[in-house]
């Protein structure tokens, strides 16, 4: 058993835990961080930037969006069913939070939104331009990962200023005595054992998207089945686990969904291929949302989420492929390659060659119906109802915007199912506006903070896109709020 | 030798590169080819540094240091190749990481990390026209639009394994990683040993779920066998002796951690076995039938010299209960320099070795030799000697130790459970162990045994080395019964009739006689808070005519208060870690955990001897001091056919034969049979031996 002590105990470096670990070390307390994988980062990784509100960089693109409106947007996205003080407290620190990390080296290409929603729908649903995607070192165009050089720069700077990462060393157990959080047990990768007491232990893990047992326990979603979710390895809820053991408060947990086919990343031009605005049913043949929508990947998966089954289908016919080969695709995501289409022919073949089994081809609507499992009458009613709309150009069930109304029944059908998908999971401890845990009975747990997505209890039911960059935006914002308090009770305490 | 890196002076060793003597003084420069224990190849180009006074750039993974030389690894034209470097090595491998099972402790993502122009929309991908490969292999996955083509696989197969099975080739076009003709990695003679997998910087090469443990710390999991056994025992490394008909070397490392070798060769229940990653090939390796091999053909016992017993401590510890974890925990203690008694009650020592386990499964003249050896160290052997109340005992001893195991068998709740007619199992093993016989049992006698455990069978065989006509019926379907296979299948072959899936309605009596056991078959069952619900399925009441009805349905601690000992609500001692409520007083074994292995219960009386040598005033380190071992060569070759050589299986007696005696029914190997069979072992721990290639995060910013 190796013994270590720190002012401030840093659980899991991804990005939270860096925003935590630099930000008490700023304020001259020592750190130690101790992380399951090689390297920092975690799920940021793969990100592209976080959400931040007020900053300088926001302001420069004429960009007035206040940290109060955006606090007001937020609470009635989410009919004010979370904290407000800690909504609050988190977009009023989040455009200094930006200038902060620009202080440390990273670079904005500027501010985005994840979303534009059609002109018809935009009131509902547009998203604001609070994402600050991180510039590549160099320039260019930014893409999925752009986000590891701020990783690296925040890495670099808590190095700097002596945070001490220890790797491949998980953490076990939450140490408490009297009630308080004294430190943590770790084991490294040789198994020896590691008490680390400190004055403070901030816990910052990640969620449990790697855990299907949690995901059916805690949210109902069956992975593999009813859910095919992110699963970056080691976020098996090990911050939730250990925060519940101490006596932590838990809140409901909820999957960030969004919508994909099953094993996605090898079959990733189909997936975009079909988030296309052109005619989705449900298992019964019916439409069940307009399409024009399917670009916001949150109502979408939301949507699919309560069809029978969880499922739905996106169908185009050989006129429309052809109109998406010609002119590319109606609706461009930012994740999928913009050339799709080039590649569809290809993609298609191997995979209905290989019997990969969410897609499916037919000459009739019958065949289509039976071959991917939709109720046929149904299909066929949806078809001649829908058609007949394409034709009046006015879509009588929806409205769904007439640049899309396509009709379905030109040479070969094509048809693919779509499952709810989800980012990682969020919540599940309860935590106050200083991010200290508490527990069922709102009483503080001392020296013990959660930060990220292991306590964003903050999104009520549904990723608020209106304000995109959140994810990331909560993890370093809520990390950086920790950091700080934690220092000012370990101070105190000490 | 001096040279400069960045303006800061290095020292460096004569025959290192630049790249090395730069890592060696916590300078990074990027590499991802370059590895720590394979030849460098250059060819990544990451590690590109200038030399003050060239004008060509070098990988500074081949560039030998120079006095005085001057070496920078940062300027704008080494970012610039480094990203035209990076990009090449990114346009085939997957945008995304998240589908990817080695995120964040991926080199490569890492590099990203470090390098983070790459990071970059504009960034050219293509499609891998070589990918695609032979899906299902066992053990290691091949993801191979991941790879990076870096080599580093190659070179581990070649150079540090000797088996040479990857190599770049050509294809359409492209340079692939791979075997010869794409064949499977089983028919190109792979060891399986995953040293390529240990050195891929990305998620190319992986195990398969489920090889390895994710909830133990890495390397332990990577050696499997090891880290199941309750003890510990380093299993690859006396395998591996036994590979090289070094038995009495075999031995002195299983000795290392338990007191009783042969026994378990014998009957351990073998959870390295369940863990071997060869399980994932074939067959796991026959660990438990070469361990017995390796004890019975030991004729030098070199372990002796290393177990000499401390110089006395004056401390005297009591041990109440000789079975496994009693006399382990004895044996130990007494090495420690206490002087142990150790006091049983029943006329012979073993425990459940000697009183519950049958001799046609361990014999007893080799469990009364390993016996002999613990008193041999000093250990005093008490037997009939019944302890009642732990509180004497406290007066005479510094320590005690209550071991005494789950001695109780359980019965069923049927009506008619206690008649005469009735027994539980162990009443009769225990019987049959020390008078050769039972009063209920002998031939004609129709016996049903409840139960379809180990323990139902050692009754069920028992019964039928007495003579008598066996049915055992139980409520596992077949598939599901908790019984070793060997033991089903043996049982069977003797004649006994195994009747899975049922559950027992009721005792048939006829004038106050059982004459017959009322079941019916089930398709399910479960134990709920309310007690033993079942699917029946309707219709299937069948009668069993029976003499005598055998209960086998576990065991329980026979302690009452009367013993000293605090008691929770299932009738064993309160307990923390080993110590009891009561001061100097410890427990362990069947005694706090129910009936389980012998293994189990030898890895808790070491437990228990290091808590008590730690209360006694000693470090708590009973390990002897540690057997030699002769290193496996790491380059292990390449071998025709080796990933087909499926599991040795030793002969075992006629059934006919066995039937009627009580000797060891299976015959044991030979010395051909052990040698094939050690050498299936895929070496694990060779790969824990691999060097590590650290990332930048562990270099500190300069």
């Amino acid at each position: 058993m190796k013994q270590m002590d720190a002012d401030i105990i840093v659980v899991a470096a991804g990005l939270s835990g860096l925003a935590a670990a630099i930000a008490a070390a700023e304020k001259g307390a020592s750190v130690i961080a101790f992380e399951k994988a090689a390297t920092t980062g975690g799920a940021a990784n793969m990100g592209m930037g976080p959400l931040g509100v007020g900053s300088r960089k926001q302001r420069e693109q004429m960009v007035a969006l206040t940290p109060g409106e955006a606090f007001r947007k937020h609470m009635f996205f989410t009919h004010y069913k979370v904290d407000a003080r800690l909504v609050r407290d988190y977009y009023f620190k989040s455009g200094d939070t930006i200038q902060w990390l620009e202080r440390m080296g990273v670079q904005f290409v500027g501010v985005q939104r994840a979303f534009g929603a059609p002109e018809a729908t935009r009131p509902y649903s547009d998203g604001e331009f609070t994402w600050h995607v991180v510039r590549p070192e160099g320039g260019g165009v930014p893409g999925p990962r752009a986000a590891s050089a701020m990783i690296k720069a925040m890495t670099e700077y808590a190095l700097d200023l002596g945070v001490q990462f220890a790797f491949e060393t998980p953490v076990k157990e939450i140490l408490m005595e009297n009630g308080e959080a004294v430190g943590v047990r770790a084991v490294d990768k040789t198994g020896e054992e590691i008490e680390c007491t400190g004055g403070a232990v901030i816990i910052a893990t990640g969620g449990f998207g790697c855990n299907p047992k949690m995901i059916q326990e805690e949210t109902g979603f069956e992975f593999g089945k009813t859910i095919f979710n992110f699963a970056v390895p080691g976020m098996e809820g090990d911050g939730l686990k250990m925060a519940w053991a101490v006596g932590a408060g838990k809140t409901p947990c909820t999957m960030e969904l969004m919508y994909q086919l099953p094993d996605n990343m090898n079959h990733f031009i189909l997936d975009g291929a079909f988030r296309q605005p052109c005619l989705w049913v449900n298992r019964m043949g019916e439409r069940f949302m307009p399409e024009d929508q399917i670009g916001n990947t949150t109502f979408t998966g939301n949507a699919i989420s309560v069809q029978p089954g969880k499922v739905a289908y996106a169908i185009f016919d050989e006129a429309l492929l052809e109109h998406y080969k010609k002119n590319g695709p109606d609706i461009i995501s930012h994740v999928h390659p913009h050339d799709l289409f080039d590649h569809f022919d290809d993609m298609w073949e191997r995979d209905l060659a290989a019997g990969y089994e969410p897609i499916a081809q037919a000459d009739t609507l019958e065949e289509l119906a039976q071959k991917a499992g939709i109720d046929a009458a149904g299909l066929r009613r949806t078809v001649e109802d829908y058609n007949r709309c394409c034709e009046k150009g006015y879509d009588e069930i929806f409205e769904k915007d007439r640049a899309y109304l396509q009709p379905i029944g030109r040479g070969k059908l094509y048809c693919c199912r779509q499952n709810v998908g989800a980012y990682g999971s969020l919540g599940g401890i309860l935590i106050n506006h200083r991010t200290e845990v508490m527990t069922k009975d709102y009483q503080v747990i001392p020296g013990l903070y959660a930060v990220g997505t292991d306590a964003c209890n903050i999104f009520g039911d549904s990723y608020p896109f209106i304000l995109s960059g959140n994810t990331m935006g909560f993890c370093l914002n809520s990390g950086r709020i920790a950091g700080e308090n934690a220092v000012d009770f370990a101070l105190v305490e000490a | 030798m001096k040279l400069w890196i960045d303006g800061t002076e290095v020292t460096a060793q004569v025959g290192q590169t630049v790249l090395e003597a730069a890592l060696a003084a916590g300078i990074y420069i990027p590499h991802l080819c370059y590895h720590p224990d394979l030849h460098p190849q250059g060819g990544c180009k990451l590690c590109v540094v200038e030399i003050e006074g060239e004008d060509q750039v070098v990988t500074s993974c081949t560039t030998p240091v120079r006095e005085q030389l001057r070496v920078v690894t940062k300027s704008p034209r080494l970012a610039q190749l480094r990203k035209a470097s990076m990009e090449l090595m990114l346009a085939g491998h997957p945008g995304d990481c998240t589908g990817c099972r080695s995120f964040g402790n991926c080199e490569l993502q890492a590099m990203m990390q470090y390098l983070p122009a790459v990071a970059n929309g504009e960034l050219r991908t293509f499609r891998r026209k070589n990918a695609d490969w032979p899906a299902n292999d066992p053990l290691i996955v091949r993801e191979m639009e991941r790879c990076i083509q870096c080599g580093r696989c190659v070179r581990a197969c070649r150079d540090l394994r000797g088996v040479g099975i990857l190599d770049y080739h050509h294809s359409e076009g492209e340079m692939y990683v791979g075997t010869e003709k794409n064949v499977p990695l089983l028919d190109a003679d792979c060891r399986f040993c995953g040293a390529c997998v240990e050195v891929c910087p990305t998620g190319a090469l992986q195990d398969r779920e489920g090889i390895f443990r994710k909830d133990l710390p890495r390397e332990q999991a990577l050696i499997p066998c090891q880290a199941e056994c309750p003890a510990h025992i380093d299993i690859p490394g006396y395998l591996y002796a036994i590979s090289q008909g070094d038995y009495a070397g075999a031995v002195d490392i299983i000795r290392e951690k338990v007191p009783f070798p042969l026994a378990l060769g014998h009957v351990c229940t073998a959870y390295c076995e369940k863990g071997c990653k060869r399980r994932g090939l074939d067959q796991p390796l026959a660990v438990r039938d070469l361990k017995r091999f390796a004890v019975e053909h030991d004729d030098r016992q070199i372990w002796r010299s290393r177990h000499v017993p401390f110089s006395s401590t004056g401390k005297r510890v009591a041990v109440v209960g000789a079975g496994p974890c009693g006399l382990t925990a004895a044996y130990y203690l007494a090495l420690k320099g206490h002087a142990v008694t150790v006091l049983e009650r029943y006329p012979v020592p073993g425990g459940m070795m000697a009183l519950g386990i049958p001799a046609y499964r361990l014999p007893r003249e080799a469990l009364m030799g390993e016996i002999a050896e613990i008193t041999a160290v000093g250990v005093t052997l008490k037997t009939g000697q019944n302890v009642t109340s732990i509180t004497e005992l406290k007066e005479d001893y510094d320590a005690v130790l209550a071991a005494v195991g789950a001695a109780q068998g359980k019965r069923l709740p049927l009506a008619g459970a206690n008649d005469s007619q009735c027994v539980t199992a162990l009443e009769v093993l225990r019987s049959v162990s020390l008078t050769g016989s039972h009063p209920l049992l002998g031939p004609g006698r129709r016996v049903t045994v409840l139960g379809g455990g180990n323990v139902a069978f050692d009754a069920a065989r028992t019964a039928l080395r007495l003579g008598a006509q066996v049915r055992v019926v139980c409520l596992e379907d077949r598939d599901h019964m908790l019984a070793d296979e060997e033991e089903i299948v043996q049982a069977g072959e003797e004649g006994a009739a195994v009747c899975p899936g049922r559950h027992n309605l009721e005792l048939v009596a006829e004038d106050g006689t059982i004459t017959a056991l009322r079941t019916e078959r089930i398709t399910g069952f479960r134990f709920t808070p309310g007690g033993l619900e079942v699917d029946p399925v309707p219709g299937s009441e069948e009668l069993f005519p029976t003499d005598v009805v055998v209960f086998a349905a576990g065991q329980k601690s026979d302690l009452t208060p009367a013993f000293g000992l605090p008691l929770n609500q299932w009738g064993y001692p309160e307990h923390n870690g080993c110590a009891t409520a009561v001061e100097g007083v410890f427990t362990a074994g069947d005694a706090v955990t129910g009936t389980k292995a012998v293994i189990d219960a030898i890895a808790a009386g070491r437990d228990a001897a290091r808590e008590m040598d730690l209360y006694l005033g000693g470090d708590g380190c009973i390990d002897p001091p540690p057997a030699q071992r002769k290193q496996k060569d790491p380059c292990i070759g390449k071998q025709e056919g080796f990933a087909r050589l499926h599991r040795t299986h030793a002969g075992v007696r006629d059934p006919e034969a066995r039937k009627g005696c009580w000797d060891k029914v299976d015959l044991g190997y030979s010395k051909e049979q052990a040698k094939t069979e050690a050498e299936r072992c895929l070496s694990c721990p060779l790969r824990t031996q691999i060097g590590v290639s650290e990332l930048w995060t562990a270099y500190l910013p300069k």
